[in-house]
């Protein structure tokens, strides 16, 4: 039996991670510079390495090397190229694959990044990535080996998942497991400043990039995961609180957290333990998050299969847990704050509320889905609380949070005095009263819709305020025209624009939330061929059912002409898709999108005896918008991150300040 | 000290509110989450109450008819085995759509969630899983084809 080029570079790769752990630790503590930098060598080569097996297990997937077990198990011999790559993560030992190569390159662009910088830090960062890289490279050498090869070649493979065959699907996983991993750099900083002594905002200051890059990419993990359940799925709505997808939004909730508390640090020099505390938590939810995806602990659709690798993570998360906590406890002392909060009327305040939001929205969606591992434990039975229970109580969180995102950003620092409060929040206020009242006087009788909508427009006022002020100031004293004048303030002070802009996307994934929970139509009709029904301003008339094959899968489609106002507008052909390999049914949706609002058509069964089908219908009103918020949040991200030109390092932190002085 | 009470204060509030919020939704929305086994060891407890049951699909129990409303499935559920051959346990009235992975001959592993009256489990949910054969897949998401 050939053995797997890949096979062999992970063995190594796992000896030079383990030696790369303990040079830098030897050489930290004992300051042996020439040792570090070993090591730090050591973990380029783990990267190196961890890139080729990755290669090789592409090439055996691409190649079609049925032999290789997991090529078998993902993949088969008419999966279409795109997907046959994206193989590479459909399955357990191919996904922690990708993990450890996603975490080996940060550590490489981290390695190569610090080579003259930091140096005090370096030995405890790399021994800190190098720890989460042998974990992950133990589980690939001696528990799931990707390179397994079987003792016959199967004609063909059993294929990939019919349900990640599609676009999104391909996409999400990327983009969560960059943001999981990217949280290991923060973390790992914090651990370095914690065993070093060195607490004052360095790390944070180093790190900053790499948090806005990890909270990036979990915003669009979650994004991409949930378009992918409302356009793949077929149950009309794109997120259940399933495990699987809180697993990916409790690190998003505490990492929005820490984006948060940090600028109260930096200014303050405050919150110093809280931030290391939710570094910390963030970094151990991404883990968990793994854990939970991976090991079927909690029940979720593939409860009745457990794999083997529950009890390594939970062995590492509290390996993890014991060794950070106690770093914190150790260096309780030192981390003592110089400053505390003046006034609740203050943009601290604020902040500190917002983060406690964040942290009990995580904390209780952790509850709720431990929950049947918890109850189980305690009472011998296993209880489980549904979608219902999340919603109940993140909703007023929720919104809770929706009104700090409009107070936080322009509330003064230390003190708020009644005049401020009135200059500033003034018009968003009665703005986001108008909206709440023109909803209620329309007859709205939901009212957390009305409260969401006005809050809502109560943050669009206060952001889009923001904006006009700034660009105003600039053309009074520079005499600017005003896009000139829009664009330079923005530019010129990114961290804060790119912030509201962030906040702008948000908003709007709110509006798509509101829409879609309060005023969804949801409609199930047997139908005739030839018949019709309605639904919203929509009538749809059931034309015919059409059939066909390929290679892969064979399709039945129900062809569904939609007419609004008498006149006909669309036709949707809602599927069902049959997949050959392995055999599995799937549905493909059909959607019609107008101004942020969705029809959306599923086609339930058909019954060919009585040529009934079952058709699914639903108005979801600004679901639309979720995607529009994704990408402006994405691009406010961007601009945030993106580095200020000049070297002006320590004025452009003071950005902030200094705009302050330019708004009248 | 009297900024940091009220700062503590305020925290205390916020803490209490995220508290009472998850007590009273664990109460209002928690089901039993048992394997058609457990339901059978139980099975005059649990009349009226909220219960997610898995099991497998017993073969030949399955009927289905179509009706104005929606569609109208009756099967009946038992313990998995590898055989397939499964004894019913607990019958289960279902209307709505039919997950994609339901099959009619039986043998489908599913997780239904509804009240027990004390002779029939009234499903609001039916869902199927992945056959055991399957290691769990990225997705676990697919729950809700069908759910809620």
């Amino acid at each position: 039996m050939p053995t797997d080029s890949g096979a062999v570079a992970l063995v190594i790769a796992w000896v030079l991670s383990v030696y790369a752990l303990v040079a830098s630790i030897w050489g930290g503590l004992r300051k042996q510079e020439d040792l570090v930098r070993s090591a730090e060598n050591a973990a380029l080569a783990v990267w190196a390495f961890t890139l080729v097996a990755t290669i090789d297990l592409i090439r055996a997937l691409v190649s079609r090397d049925f032999n290789l077990e997991y090529v078998a198990q993902y993949s088969s011999s008419t999966l279409p190229l795109y997907y046959t790559v994206a193989a590479l993560w459909g399955g357990q030992a191919g996904s922690l694959l990708f993990w450890l190569a996603i975490l080996t390159s940060m550590a490489a662009v981290v390695v190569l990044q610090n080579r003259s910088q930091n140096r005090h830090l370096m030995p405890f960062v790399t021994a800190t990535l190098m720890a989460v890289a042998v974990f992950f490279a133990s589980l690939l050498v001696f528990v799931t080996p990707p390179f397994q090869r079987l003792t016959f070649t199967p004609g063909d493979g059993r294929d990939l998942n019919p349900l990640l065959q599609n676009y999104w699907m391909t996409i999400h996983p990327p983009s969560l497991y960059l943001g999981y991993v990217g949280c290991s750099v923060p973390f790992a900083f914090a651990m370095a400043a914690l065993v070093t002594g060195r607490l004052d905002d360095l790390w944070i200051r180093t790190t900053r990039r790499w948090a806005l890059f990890a909270w990036f990419f979990l915003s669009l993990g979650n994004l991409f995961g949930a378009l992918w359940a409302y356009r793949v799925l077929g149950w009309g709505g794109y997120w259940a609180w399933d495990p699987v997808e809180n697993a990916a939004f409790m690190p998003w909730l505490t990492a929005t957290a820490y984006l948060h508390s940090v600028m109260i640090q930096e200014k303050k020099n405050m919150l110093k333990v809280w931030n290391m505390a939710l570094v910390i938590l963030t970094f151990l939810l991404t883990i968990f998050g793994t854990f939970l995806t991976r090991s079927g602990v909690i029940s979720s659709v593939h409860s009745f299969t457990q794999s083997g690798l529950g009890p390594f993570f939970i062995a590492f998360l509290v390996f993890a847990a014991a060794v950070s906590i106690s770093l914190l406890i150790w260096r309780l002392p030192s981390l003592r704050s110089d400053n505390e909060i003046d006034s609740m009327l203050s943009r601290e305040a604020a902040f500190l509320v917002n983060n406690l939001v964040l942290v009990g929205m995580a904390f209780a969606v952790f509850w709720g889905t431990v929950f049947p591992v918890l109850s189980e434990a305690v009472r011998g039975v296993k209880i489980t609380v549904g979608p219902p229970f999340f919603n109940r109580v993140n909703t007023p969180l929720g919104l809770l949070l929706l009104f700090l995102m409009g107070v936080g950003p322009l509330i003064a620092w230390r003190r708020a005095s009644w005049s401020s409060l009135r200059r500033n929040f003034l018009w968003p206020a009665l703005f986001g009263v108008l909206v709440g009242s023109l909803f209620l006087f329309a007859g709205t009788g939901n009212y957390y819709a009305v409260v969401s909508f006005s809050l809502c427009a109560f943050v669009l006022a206060t952001i889009l305020q923001e904006f006009w002020r700034g660009t105003r100031a600039r053309q009074a004293m520079l005499g600017e025209t005003w896009p000139v004048a829009l664009a330079r303030l923005t530019t010129k002070n990114r961290r804060r624009y790119g912030g509201y802009v962030v906040h702008l996307g948000i908003v709007m994934i709110f509006l798509a939330i509101t829409g879609t929970s309060a005023f969804r139509v949801e409609q199930q009709v047997p139908v005739k061929v030839g018949e019709s029904f309605e639904i919203g301003p929509y009538r749809l008339v059931f034309e015919k059912i059409e059939t066909w094959e390929t290679p892969h899968s064979a399709h039945m489609a129900a062809q569904l002409s939609v007419f609004e106002g008498g006149r006909r507008v669309d036709t949707l052909k809602p599927e069902k898709r049959f997949y050959k390999k392995p055999e599995q049914p799937a549905t493909e949706v059909a959607i019609r999108s107008r101004l942020g609002t969705d029809l959306y058509v599923v086609f339930g069964s058909f019954d060919a005896t009585s040529q009934t089908a079952t058709i699914l219908a639903y108005i979801n009103p600004l679901v639309g918008f979720l995607e529009w918020g994704g990408v402006v949040l994405a691009i406010g991200t961007i601009l945030a991150a993106w580095p200020q030109r000049a070297v002006r390092g320590a004025v452009a932190w003071e950005g902030e300040s200094r705009v302050r002085v330019e708004a009248p | 000290m009297g900024k940091k009470a009220r700062l503590g204060f305020a925290a205390f509030v916020l803490v209490g509110v995220v508290a009472y919020l998850m007590y009273t939704g664990v109460r209002q929305t928690a089901v039993y989450y048992i394997t058609v086994n457990e339901f059978a060891q139980r099975r005059h407890q649990l009349v009226g109450e909220g219960v997610r049951v898995a099991g497998r699909v017993a073969s030949g129990s399955v009927k289905r008819r179509m009706t104005p409303a929606g569609e109208e499935v009756w099967f009946e559920i038992g313990d998995f085995k590898d055989d397939g051959g499964t004894t019913p346990v607990l019958q289960v009235y279902y209307t709505g759509v039919v997950p994609d992975m339901f099959r009619n001959e039986g043998g489908s592993d599913v997780i239904v969630e509804g009240r027990y009256d004390g002779s029939v489990l009234r499903a609001q949910s039916l869902m199927t899983s992945c056959p055991s054969k399957y290691e769990p897949m990225e997705p676990a998401s697919a729950a809700q084809a069908g759910g809620n």
